[in-house]
């Protein structure tokens, strides 16, 4: 009798040959808990922000063909973004604060579960995400699949996400047929209700990454990861305008579509009298909002003692701006004026170039007899601390230039294994 | 097609270069990539949502939180 594999069948399928061709189902019994908690802080001109990000994830291994994980993030956000973006030419014959800015206070919760199926040389993960603000939801599912090769030598990983979101609009008037007459969102109120002003946009990803790692030598190994994504649906800032000509603003515009690709190359070199290892990572980015980007990233890691490690950290990042952005869109000789029918006011969506600097230490704790407390297997805490500065080209708040553009990021987290 | 198939088997065989017993650096956890995922996740989300661009750092995630 012919059986047809269905993709539902081809699932059960999968996780049940990993579970034949598995190791014997011993009982792990192992648990693991992680906490991490990230404060963001930056202030560049006229605007500021404030992010705390706490994170708690358990994971439990009942049998060592089964790890079940489930975890809570959240961001804690408040500050002061750009509300309406001008640029130079318009800045220089406006006196008037031609940019404003808008206070942001918000939260996103998000919650996930995952389950690993896990062999002794391959592995399948499934999982699911969900996360809320006031004006965004989030589902995402993703799906893994790992298999060492050759002795554990060489290392094959394909994983693939997809996320269903929706962002809140506001509903526009009905005289304003053309995304130049569109009017940003005021705030975030009525927003997943059945107010009658507001509306939720759709905005599907696919995302795929595809990676082989390969252990060379005994101190060399190198990973290769190829990463694609596809987004499809309204990415714009619904809250932000931008000056589009003569006290003309409207909602930002940005293309629905946008494919982009990364190709990352990382190699890891232990050098045996430094008692340690350096690790180089590069990365090429483009997409079809013809962004190219390249990210250099250097980070060398020193074992002191037994339990200490210390990780310093460099890198450089630079990017070319979307095609469609324009520091002012009123005028003015190229790069500046109109590009097109979508206009942004997204810094991100600029060309600059930014530095990386910073450093981690990590101290684990795994006694040689019994347990810590008669119940913790291992210990780890790690603390970090980076600073990040953004040199932006063109990118103006009415002419004026961006300085103070440094972010700050402190992370401290915990693991514990039982 | 066969050809290809030979030519990736000879090309992979290759590359298993490192014996079991040689193994005890590249354990080490300063030459794993992944070694502090979980620590290292605030510090990606954030360049994350101050680039135009993404990839290397794996596909999980969900929500905007792109203030």
């Amino acid at each position: 009798m012919r059986v047809q594999l269905t993709p539902g069948r081809a699932v059960v399928a999968a996780f049940a040959a990993v579970l034949v061709t598995g190791s014997a189902p011993a009982r792990g019994q192992v648990a693991e808990f992680d906490t991490a908690h990230a404060v963001f802080y930056e202030a560049p001109t006229k605007t500021h922000m404030f992010v705390y990000s706490p994170s708690v994830d358990v994971s439990a291994s009942p049998w060592t063909w089964l790890t079940v994980r489930g975890g809570w993030e959240a961001d804690v956000v408040s500050g002061a973004s750009v509300a309406t973006k001008a640029g130079g030419v318009y800045g220089a014959t406006h006196t008037a604060d031609v940019v404003t800015t808008a206070s942001v206070r918000d939260v996103r919760n998000l919650g996930r579960g995952e389950v690993t199926v896990q062999g002794d040389t391959t592995s399948l993960t499934a999982g699911y995400a969900y996360g809320a603000e006031h004006d965004y939801r989030s589902n995402s599912l993703h799906v893994n699949a790992r298999t060492d090769a050759l002795q554990h030598n060489t290392q094959f990983e394909l994983s693939y996400a997809r996320n269903f979101d929706q962002v809140c609009d506001r509903v526009q008037d009905a005289s304003a047929v053309d995304p130049t007459q569109w009017t940003a969102l005021e705030n975030s109120t009525g927003c997943f209700t059945s107010a009658a002003e507001r509306t939720t946009r759709d905005i599907g990803i696919d995302t795929f990454e595809a990676s082989w790692g390969q252990s060379w030598t005994p101190v060399v190994t190198t990973q290769l990861t190829y990463s694609a994504q596809l987004v499809d649906g309204f990415q714009s800032d619904p809250y932000r305008s931008v000056v589009i000509g003569e006290g003309i603003k409207a909602q930002e515009h940005e293309p629905s579509e946008r494919a982009r690709e990364a190709l990352t190359a990382r190699v890891a070199w232990y050098v045996r009298s430094l008692k340690g290892a350096l690790r180089l990572s590069v990365r090429g980015y483009h997409d079809t909002w013809a962004i190219d980007s390249g990210a250099v990233e250097l980070e060398g890691e020193k074992s002191l003692g037994e339990s200490l490690r210390l990780m310093l950290r460099g890198r450089l990042y630079k990017q070319s701006g979307a095609v469609f952005w324009s520091d002012d869109y009123t005028g003015g000789a190229p790069p500046l004026g109109p590009h097109g029918q979508y206009f942004t006011g997204d810094r991100e969506l600029s060309p600059f170039w930014s530095w990386l600097g910073g450093a981690r230490v990590v101290w684990t704790v795994t006694p040689t007899a019994g347990r810590i407390l008669g119940l913790v297997q291992s210990l780890k805490l790690a603390a970090s601390g980076n600073a990040t500065g953004f040199s932006y080209d063109q990118y103006t708040l009415g002419g004026v230039l961006v300085s103070n553009a440094v972010a700050y990021l402190a992370t401290v987290s915990l693991n514990a294994t039982f | 097609m066969k050809t290809a198939f030979l030519a990736c088997s000879l090309f992979l065989s290759a590359c298993a270069t490192v014996s079991p017993e040689q193994r005890a650096v590249l354990a080490d956890p300063s030459m794993r990539f992944d070694a502090e995922t979980k620590h290292e996740a605030p510090l990606r989300h954030a360049l994350d949502n101050r680039e135009g661009s993404m990839g290397g750092t794996g596909v999980s995630g969900g929500g905007c939180g792109c203030n």
